[in-house]
């Protein structure tokens, strides 16, 4: 099994803060990964790492590697853009930009230049399905994205990223706004995505990290403490920080 | 939770008639400032109908509004006069689109900049900058355009006058942009940082992520900001009549240099000379008249499009289907869209045609063509690069201006400054001696404004927050206030002449200037003191009254304390406001080189941007005390707006709900 990306030695800096200490994961090809640990802990900052979206924070200094295909996304001729184009990214809350349906899932390829409207008509349809949005909003597609409930405005995010065919697909906890229906048919989502993707989860539930993930890591205070297979890690925690963790012991 | 301290506790009980009696007046009272509050609102429109109303009658409103001719001296010297307010409302027009074909771009540009592009300590230090530099009075743009602009055109393009439309709106654009440049980036910043981030994970770059996500977002705020600009522009008097010429034409289109005199500049110049109750001088306030529907009316479109843009971003599907009956002209109404950006460009090239000649016009035609059709070949990294390039040549602009006119103003003032400048009297019609009349005088009329304006616009205030649900009432007052903040100051001017002189029989006085004055600051103090009131919880507030303290002692010890720095910002504003104008006070309060400070109120006094108007338009050979009243006009005012900004911005990162 080849690892799509690989973190080495990250550390990362707020300012004078250090918020990630000597960060190493890999991250398995067509694999779900899971980042759980306590609030603070560091789990959203490395997730954003991982597409460079920490580098529009002021005052947020990186040291460490992180590689895509063995290539460093911190290394000097990596261009960020497209570093971004092939890892996509869900954030927590939906943000949907406040234009239509259409326009929400067109806008990354727009901006990659393509201007056909019989391609970008495709590309919105074949995003929605595998987003499966398409049978809900397919009479709705000029309406305001702003319109949608809360977990249709998630799956809209997720066709929107997956609309520019990336590899590696980021979610930082992206159920945590929404109600247990709409997180059932997210959980299902992620499921059918590893099949053509390489997914990335930061979770807060640990249930779902045992549902839908393969491997998970477990973060405290900035480190990486175990990283593993989901199963071993929940049935067999090797380190007791983890396992204090798990069992709810944590306080 | 909130917590009450308990010797407030303790205030609270006292004997429970007195404390009804109390809650009673109080209502009143507020109510009663309100009221007040309206009452200004209407009378000015009021009164100068009323003065109006006789050279409407006698010209003919056809004639007075399309009339070609402005020749209302023949009334003095004997011949036909002409009342054709048509070239002066051309002169407006004109001044306020050049200055805004020059400030738009540049202040945009430079609000991108400082939201989205500067480094967090430039952002840091350019945003107080912006808001410092909108503070300077207007008199001293004005100044620095006759004293320096005019005379630079003269010797670089070797023309014999340069003082036309042209430098008029050089000057009022140079004024407008740190208006339009602060409330911009203010929109453009408070863009929800997902909706960026958003954009940015899906691949775009920095400079698609401004153009078709930021910008779009902050439309709003930017219309705002451009509309609040153009309102300065129509409504700006001192800063105009200094560089424009003032001669009653037509604007000649082709020629920049053609004088033109607006609106404002006919009534600030010609009330001084127009008889007392003739024709002449109602023809003036028909022309203030006039100015005060235009702003109304460019106010009323500004307001609409602000509503159509906020609809545009919420969801409503039944709107939708509402639409779906007028299908078809939507259609047409997109292809019109569609090929807006190739229609204003060709009426824009047309124009550049028609006042540069066909070769400049063939030139910018030819780039803009060649570029439109490359455009689709360029990288998105590339249009990133020449996007930034032109951004950072528009805040090169606007800070070179700006530096050029604080250096000169500053490096030819600070020889003028002395202790016997500040603290001696005039001399010589001002040639010589100090300036220290000027500069009692104008504290006494800021001050006396502020005395006044505070505890009506508080009031008024608190009664809109906290004493009345939102309904028609508060939707007047507001829409008042509104209508009042873009209101020419020279409007309040002649208000403050109809009702104070010529109704009232006062004199010339300082009275009469503080009031005026305080009717101009009003709206500013009522809107930001009803900003800082709404920004204090409602828990606090259902703190007190859990404890059984009434609505009064509620709002006087829990939700004023903590609104103090924020009334404050707002009073200080307003006082640095009412120092640096001149037109509102021109015919009703001061006098020139006056050796004297008034006894009473009753009588006239010298104010600092009065003094430097006089000088620099009348009093040949004063060039230094010329600089130096403009530095020291300047200092005072840029004082205020400081601290305003520094008690803001202390309390802003102290109180975090």
């Amino acid at each position: 099994m080849t690892n799509k990306m690989e973190v080495k030695k990250l550390n990362l800096w707020y300012g004078k803060v250090q918020a990630l200490y000597d960060v190493d994961m890999p991250v398995k090809q067509h694999k779900v990964t899971s980042i759980i640990g306590p609030s603070g802990c560091g789990k959203s900052t490395l997730i954003r790492c991982l597409n460079r979206m920490n580098d529009i924070i002021p005052l947020c200094r990186i040291e460490g590697s992180v590689y895509l295909d063995a290539k460093d996304i911190y290394g000097k001729n990596m261009d960020v853009v497209d570093v971004r184009k092939k890892v996509g990214m869900v954030f927590q809350k939906p943000n949907p930009f406040p234009k239509s349906v259409y326009e929400n899932i067109a806008y990354g390829s727009r901006v990659a230049g393509i201007s056909n409207k019989k391609k970008l008509d495709e590309i919105v349809e074949s995003s929605l399905k595998e987003a499966f949005l398409w049978d809900e909003v397919s009479e709705r597609l000029n309406e305001s994205a702003m319109g949608l409930s809360g977990g249709q405005q998630q799956r809209l995010c997720i066709a929107r990223a997956l609309a520019i065919k990336p590899e590696v697909i980021l979610m930082d906890e992206p159920c945590s706004a929404l109600d247990p229906i709409a997180t059932a048919k997210i959980e299902d989502l992620i499921y059918k995505l590893k099949q053509k993707y390489t997914v990335i989860i930061v979770t807060h539930n640990m249930q779902q990290a045992a549902r839908v993930s393969d491997n998970a890591a477990y973060m405290y205070l900035g480190k990486l403490i175990e990283f593993g297979e989901t199963k071993q890690i929940f049935e067999n925690p090797k380190e007791e920080l983890t396992e204090n963790y798990i069992t709810g012991r944590f306080g | 939770m909130p917590l009450l301290p308990e010797s407030i506790k303790q205030k609270f009980s006292i004997s429970g008639t007195k404390v009804k009696f109390t809650e009673k007046l109080i209502a009143i009272l507020l109510l009663i400032s309100a009221l007040v509050a309206i009452g200004v609102i209407f009378s000015i429109i009021l009164f100068l109908l009323n003065e109006s109303i006789p050279a409407f009658i006698e010209i003919g409103i056809t004639e007075f509004l399309l009339g070609t001719v402005w020749k209302p001296e023949g009334i003095i010297y004997g011949f036909k006069p002409l009342f054709g307010a048509l070239p002066l409302i051309f002169g407006t027009l004109i001044c306020t689109f050049g200055a805004m074909l020059i400030a738009i771009p540049l202040s945009i540009g430079s609000a991108i900049f400082i939201a989205e592009l500067a480094p967090v300590w430039l952002k840091a230090i350019a945003k107080p900058a912006i808001e410092l530099l909108a503070g300077i009075p207007s008199i001293v743009y004005g100044f620095f355009g006759l004293v320096v602009l005019i005379p630079w055109i003269q010797n670089t393009f070797n023309i014999t006058s340069a003082e036309g439309w042209l430098s008029g709106s050089i000057i009022l654009a140079i004024m407008a942009i740190p208006t339009i440049t602060s409330v911009a980036e203010d929109s453009i910043t408070s863009v929800p940082q997902h909706f960026k981030e958003g954009s940015l994970a899906l691949g775009a770059t920095k400079w698609q992520t401004i153009s078709k996500v930021v910008i779009p977002s902050s439309l709003s705020g930017i219309t705002a900001a451009i509309i609040l600009g153009i309102g300065r522009a129509i409504g700006e008097t001192m800063a105009v009549i200094m560089v424009t010429g003032n001669a009653a034409n037509i604007p000649i289109l082709t020629d920049p240099f053609s004088p033109v005199k607006t609106l404002t500049g006919a009534i600030a110049i010609e009330m001084g000379e127009a008889p007392h109750g003739s024709i002449w001088q109602h023809s003036l306030f028909g022309l203030a008249f006039i100015l005060l529907i235009i702003t109304l009316v460019v106010n009323l479109i500004a307001y609409y499009v602000l509503k159509k843009l906020r609809e545009k971003h919420l969801a409503s599907s039944s709107k939708i289907d509402k639409k779906k009956n007028l299908i078809l002209s939507l259609k047409i109404l997109q292809k019109i869209k569609r090929h807006l950006n190739i229609i204003i460009l060709c009426i824009s090239i047309l124009l550049i045609l028609w006042i540069f000649g066909i070769l400049v016009a063939g030139f910018l035609g030819l780039i803009i063509v060649g570029f439109y059709l490359i455009r689709k070949k360029i990288t998105a990294k590339n249009s990133q690069r020449i996007a930034f390039i032109l951004i950072t040549t528009c805040v090169l602009i606007v800070v070179a201006f700006l530096v050029i006119i604080l250096q000169d103003i500053i490096a030819n003032g600070i020889g003028a400054l002395s202790l016997d400048f500040i603290t001696q009297s005039p001399r010589s019609l001002g040639r010589s001696g100090g300036i220290f009349p000027a500069i009692v005088g104008t504290f006494y009329l800021a001050g006396g404004a502020i005395l006044i304006a505070l505890p009506i616009g508080v009031f008024s205030a608190i009664y809109l927050t906290e004493y009345t649900r939102e309904g028609k009432l508060t939707k007047i007052i507001r829409m008042g206030a509104d209508l009042l903040n873009g209101t020419p100051s020279i409007v309040f001017g002649l208000f403050g002449l109809a009702v104070f002189l010529y109704i009232l029989g006062l004199p010339r006085c300082m009275l009469a200037g503080q009031i005026t004055l305080a009717f101009m600051i009003l709206p500013t103090i009522i809107r930001t003191t009803e900003e800082a009131l709404k920004a204090v919880p409602q828990s606090l507030r259902e703190g007190s009254y859990a404890l059984g303290a009434t609505r009064w002692q509620t709002i006087r010890r829990v939700v004023l304390p903590p609104s103090t720095p924020g009334i404050m910002t707002g009073s200080i504003l307003g006082l640095g406001r009412a120092a640096g104008e001149t037109a509102p006070i021109l015919f009703i309060a001061v006098i020139f080189s006056s050796r004297f400070l008034p006894n009473s109120v009753f009588q006239p006094v010298s104010a600092l941007p009065y003094h430097l108007y006089i000088l620099a338009t009348t009093v040949p050979n004063s060039k230094t005390n010329q600089y130096g009243t403009a530095l020291v006009l300047l200092i005072v005012v840029l004082l205020l707006y400081l601290t305003a900004i520094l008690i803001r911005n202390r309390y802003r990162k102290k109180v975090r709900w």
